[in-house]
């Protein structure tokens, strides 16, 4: 469903990513992490076409970014790391326009908007300015913008940040339907533990390369740290060796 | 902690321009080059007006410098009203408030740092046309730059006094409604007065007092002519200071300046005092969004109404949505209409003496008219694309081209532009009474000025685009501001140009010489119109889309 191929993006002298290949399947949670700085947001970027890469190839829901890009936006949704929304538009009204801008019909977003407002518990909000919204409530309204059109491949970049832990519940929950009905989710985190528990395969990336990919058991071998979870094998194949040593700067 | 402030301004902006690629430097660099061929284009204006003024025997001098202490009230006034709109977002929205307010920093040195910023934005543009004019001053009156030394020196505070009305309003106007429901309610009624009172002093038609004829002795105008514009303003006290500097005495303009910087300080000072009570409780309420419910129907939009279902149309709807719940557009949109109504009294007081000039004074309305249409387009088009802000990450990722999102905002501009330019030109061909070929031409000429200045505004703002400033007079005031500016003034140039040549044969066929009027020449200049307004429209908005397409964070 996501096809990258020798992905490059430099930004003058400095390269974000250098040459990465990944297949996320139809259906699979696939979770990207890595260090700051690593290039996750730059692949993501490219990936939604924020950014144009310098090099490579991207193909979503079969659709290649390059030549067929309309297409390619249409079977995605993103949230990005800072879901800035206008903030002169009320919740409904901005659920409104994701769906006119996708294509959605007229009776679907008058059946679907109440139920996803309802599900991220933003009902009382839903008429009230998004200027007037917390960074979870924008986080919620942006999820529910995804939703609302039924894209083919979810891209997420730190989906969890700013949610309270009922919604985190609930975001899990429904990632984990929407996979189980063919959905694809390429999800950026720093939360380990959301990672190893959501996702079926995890790459780990440092200084634009993919240096590990592979489900928490394969990355387990390959770090050599058995019995380890993923935080352990994340600093392991990061560099972790050293963490014990940066204390000492305190 | 100011000094420290100030340097990570300085830095930030020696950063970006380290940062700036190739490309920009070649496109900053050709602009700006544009731009300063318009600053040369208005440096020779003035010239040409100061040396004609120059001439007038025994009064050459007082005439100038009559002249010199207008422009300098004009510029005031221009600050006044810009710092006044700059001034609330600046000093109570900006992006780096949330992380000055938590740092060990005091509320008056924040204050001080934020409101050198709203005078910066609120006028480095508006002086930096009076350079053009005292360069001209120089030629004129011959003399050496010890008298830019001193104009240099003296125009600082100036601009800084008239920033400070703005900033004192806005500081005031948070305080004292906190709420934000309150403060809108105000602001919209602050701005209507501010319209009511231009409108006012315009309809008490000042001009009387500068026509001579409308006064019985020359003496009287004589008089006129010595007394102080405004003495109690700082345009006056900058204009003595300049007298002074261009008659060599230099105690004198260092009284006056010394006078200008006192003053600054004081208001300042006064300022800071001030903002030390008020602004934290200001900014505070600024904070608060006002809740009210508002309700939606899941029918078709206005907009799918009148155009179709298509993405544009939600689009426009997005648009016209936050446009208009957006107080601080309502308080320009005032100020526009009252600028309409007053350039509507002031043609229609132009005297009537001098019949078989009226066509010719509404052909060349399409220059003047032409020059509110590309201010207009300078507030409302320029910055549309910008100001999608950081949610242009919801029309990037979504599947639109940009070209789609272009032409929505050129849509979206389109219709009031049209009417602006409507209601300049026919309500101006009306008042002067101009003949039915000229007023065709005037019309005519309007209406595709304006469709140009749209397109210009909406390419040159693709061009130039900043997601990330913190209002709109950042993007007005910006190097893409400047030359959208002088790119509009030149094509208002060369439409004028190529259109005095079928006028030209018009009039002249009108004063008795039936064989002047030749019909495929007027063709050729309407050809040669049409290719620079295809052109103008065409190359900007190319670039402009390119760019954009192309646009990384």
């Amino acid at each position: 469903m996501i096809e990258i191929e020798g992905l490059v993006k430099r930004f003058g002298t400095h390269t974000a990513v250098a040459g990465l290949d990944l297949k996320v399947e139809p259906g699979e949670i696939f979770g990207f992490l890595g260090p700051n700085g690593a290039g996750k947001t730059t692949t993501v970027k490219c990936v939604t076409g924020l950014l144009k890469p310098t090099a490579g190839r991207v193909r979503v829901a079969g659709f290649d970014l390059a030549t067929q890009t309309l297409e390619a936006k249409r079977s995605m949704g993103l949230v990005p790391d800072e879901p800035f929304v206008y903030p002169k538009l009320t919740g409904v009204e901005y659920l409104r326009f994701i769906g006119e801008l996708y294509g959605a019909p007229l009776e679907t977003m008058r059946a679907r908007i109440p139920d996803l407002l309802e599900m991220f518990e933003l009902r009382p909000w839903g008429g009230e300015l998004v200027e007037s919204y917390s960074h979870g409530m924008r986080q919620k309204l942006v999820l529910a913008g995804i939703l609302l059109h039924d894209p083919k491949v979810l891209i997420l970049d730190e989906p969890m940040v700013g949610l309270d832990p009922k919604s985190g519940r609930l975001v899990k929950d429904i990632f984990l339907k929407l996979s189980e009905r063919g959905t694809t989710i390429f999800m950026c985190t720093h939360v380990l533990e959301i990672a190893e528990k959501l996702c079926d395969r995890v790459g780990i990336m440092i200084e634009g390369r993919m240096i590990a990919c592979g489900t928490v058991a394969e990355l387990e071998a390959q770090a050599k740290t058995k019995g380890s979870d993923l935080e352990g094998i994340f600093l392991s194949l990061t560099g972790g060796a050293e963490y014990s040593t940066l204390l000492r700067y305190l | 902690m100011l000094g420290l402030l100030l340097r990570r301004r300085s830095r930030c902006a020696f950063n970006s321009v380290r940062s700036l690629t190739s490309y920009e430097w070649t496109r900053n660099s050709v602009f700006g080059l544009a731009g300063l061929s318009l600053l040369f284009g208005l440096y020779y204006g003035f010239y040409r007006v100061l040396s004609f003024l120059s001439t007038v025997e025994l009064i050459g001098l007082l005439l100038i410098w009559k002249l010199t202490a207008m422009l300098l009230l004009m510029t005031l006034s221009m600050v006044v009203v810009s710092s006044l709109l700059t001034s609330m977002t600046t000093l109570f929205y900006s992006y780096d408030l949330k992380f000055l307010m938590k740092a060990p920093l005091s509320l008056r040195t924040i204050f001080l740092d934020k409101s050198l910023e709203s005078a910066f934005f609120a006028s480095w543009m508006i002086g930096l046309v009076l350079v053009p004019y005292v360069l001209a001053l120089m030629r004129v009156l011959h003399l050496g730059p010890a008298f830019f030394a001193a104009f240099a020196f003296s125009l600082p505070p100036f601009l800084l006094l008239a920033a400070s009305f703005g900033v004192g309003f806005t500081l005031l106007l948070l305080y004292l409604f906190p709420s934000s429901r309150t403060r809108d309610v105000v602001w919209v009624f602050s701005s209507l007065s501010m319209t009511v009172i231009y409108g006012l002093i315009r309809f008490a038609q000042p001009e009387k007092l500068i026509r001579p004829d409308m006064l019985k002795v020359v003496a009287e105008y004589l008089n006129y002519l010595q007394a102080p514009t405004a003495p109690y303003l700082p345009s006056w006290w900058l204009a003595l200071a300049l007298q002074a500097a261009a008659g060599g005495r230099w105690g004198a303009w260092a009284l006056q300046a010394a006078g200008l910087w006192g003053a600054a300080f004081a208001v300042y000072a006064g300022l800071v005092g001030l903002a030390g009570r008020t602004y934290f409780v200001g900014y505070s309420g600024a904070q608060e969004a006002a809740l009210r419910k508002r309700t939606h129907k899941f029918s078709l939009l206005p907009e799918q109404r009148l155009f179709g279902a298509g993405r544009l149309s939600a689009l426009l709807w997005k648009e016209r949505v936050a446009f208009f719940r957006d107080v601080k557009h309502w308080s320009q949109m005032l100020l526009i209409v009252g600028l309409v109504f007053v350039y509507l009294f002031s043609i229609s007081r132009l005297p009537h003496d001098a019949p078989e000039f009226w066509s010719l004074i509404a052909f060349l309305n399409v220059g003047t008219a032409g020059f509110v249409i590309a201010a207009l387009g300078l507030r409302f088009t320029f910055p549309a694309i910008s100001l999608e802000g950081r949610g242009w990450w919801i029309l990037k990722s979504s599947p639109l081209t940009i070209g789609q999102i272009m032409r929505q905002k050129f849509f979206f501009s389109l219709a009031p532009t049209l009417a602006v330019a409507l209601i300049l030109g026919w309500m101006t061909t009306r008042f002067i009474g101009a003949d039915r070929f000229t007023t065709q031409v005037s019309i005519a000429a309007l209406l595709g000025v304006a469709v140009v200045l749209c397109g210009m505004g909406v390419g040159l703002g693709a061009l130039f685009p900043r997601f990330t400033v913190e209002n709109v007079h950042q993007i007005e005031s910006s190097l893409g501001g400047f030359v959208y500016m002088a790119a509009s003034l030149f094509y208002i140039g060369g439409t004028l140009s190529i259109l005095a040549w079928p006028m030209r044969m018009h009039f002249l066929a009108m004063m008795g010489n039936p064989r002047a009027w030749d019909a495929p020449s007027a063709w050729v200049a309407g050809g040669l119109w049409a290719i620079l307004s295809v052109g103008a429209f065409g190359a900007t908005w190319t670039l402009g889309r390119r760019t954009l397409e192309n646009y990384e964070e």
